[in-house]
């Protein structure tokens, strides 16, 4: 399955194969850093807003693409939010990875990330910003970065199949 | 000089964000000229009282957590807040300092790039700033002495920081500074399962629970 986080709102950009869809719907509450979906309810966010499962759906995908506007070189405020929801999605035990600490895997599944960044005037500090990002969270996910866009415009948008 | 110390740590109270700001405002203090206010931002809407704070300040230091690699949802949604505020306006000189759970400080350089970018964007100056690895041991910390120990690199860093604030060296003056709490890994590593552990317990599970995959 691709699991696809997007800010915008009327999401309806063609997907290949089977995938879900997570895009503003109703108001996001921001993660509070209680650590409640690690010691309280494992794997699930504590928060009931809808946006609670984003870490188990993220261990039954392929691939997670983030379609996003670029945001100094990360993603929206929203796609943030909703993967700051998600650290479930690791264990809370750390794991030497490369060298550095790392969290251990919770799930199996490898997950490949793909990164879709738009905006006008994205500058190149912040397209490097946003590969470095994508890098470690491949590491932290230990998973791979399958690609990075950027688009410019509506119509580079628009004619993405997902 | 008034120094706005923005604490943009998740938790209202008790983080290590916090303990961090605490600590630079007892570096910068003493300093001739220099006063500091505290302002917060725990949540993704820019409040009255912290656009007044800030509004003051000759600089503004930023601490927060790396979380997910970067800066935490509602600290991007605050400085989208203040782009569109302040874009173009006046240069005010700012500084960061992101701690991270695991044990090496030099993980939040991606936060760290993120904020520089975000300075660029708005027409502020980037000053520079501290990535501080192991800053989940430093809330039982408390008691440990700032210049000697597991908090001296950290302690050094923000006297550093605060010398550099005091000098108004902000143009060129300052890289990145990435440190580690004075702790083996090994044992921070054994210290952090063991609290995980402790905490699943005392909200009635158990340690095998800790892995559940819903």
């Amino acid at each position: 399955m691709k699991l696809i986080i997007t800010d915008i709102e009327d999401f309806n950009l063609p997907v290949e194969g089977e995938y879900k869809v997570i895009k503003p719907q109703g108001g996001i509450h921001h993660c509070v850093g209680c650590f409640g979906c690690w010691t309280k309810t494992p794997g699930k966010c504590v928060i009931h807003d809808g946006y609670e499962s984003t870490g188990a759906d993220m261990g039954k995908c392929s691939e997670v693409i983030f379609v996003s506007r670029c945001f100094y070189g990360s993603v929206s405020p929203f796609v943030k939010m909703v993967q700051d929801r998600a650290i479930s999605y690791i264990h809370p035990d750390f794991v030497i990875r490369k060298g550095e600490m790392h969290h251990k895997r919770r799930y199996e599944n490898v997950i490949a990330l793909s990164l879709y960044l738009y905006g006008e005037n994205i500058t190149e500090a912040e397209k490097e910003t946003a590969a470095s990002i994508m890098d470690a969270n491949a590491d932290n996910y230990d998973g791979q970065v399958k690609q990075i866009r950027f688009l410019s415009n509506t119509e580079e948008i628009e004619g993405l199949v997902l | 000089m008034k120094i706005a110390l923005i604490d943009a740590s998740l938790k209202a109270k008790g983080s290590t964000s916090g303990i961090l700001l605490e600590d630079l405002r007892h570096c910068l203090s003493g300093r001739e000229g220099m006063e500091t206010v505290n302002a917060a931002l725990h949540s993704p809407q820019m409040q009255e009282e912290t656009w007044k704070k800030l509004e003051c300040a000759d600089v503004w230091i930023f601490a927060c957590p790396l979380y997910v690699d970067c800066l935490p949802g509602h600290l991007l949604s605050c400085l989208g807040q203040m782009e569109e505020k302040y874009r173009g306006g006046k240069e005010i000189p700012v500084y960061g300092i992101v701690n991270c759970g695991f044990y090496e400080g030099i993980q939040a350089e991606t936060a760290l790039k993120v904020m520089q970018n975000w300075c660029a964007k708005v027409g502020f100056t980037w000053c520079g700033g501290i990535g501080v690895g192991g800053g989940g041991a430093l809330p039982m910390m408390a008691a440990a002495p700032p210049e000697h120990g597991p908090k001296a690199p950290i302690n050094k860093a923000l006297l550093a920081m605060a010398e550099c604030i005091a000098q108004g060296s902000q143009n060129g003056g300052w890289e990145n500074h990435y440190v580690s709490v004075a702790f083996p890994r090994v044992l921070y590593k054994m210290a952090a399962q063991t609290g995980w552990r402790h905490e699943i317990k005392a909200n009635g599970g158990k340690a095998k629970d800790l892995g559940k995959r819903p």
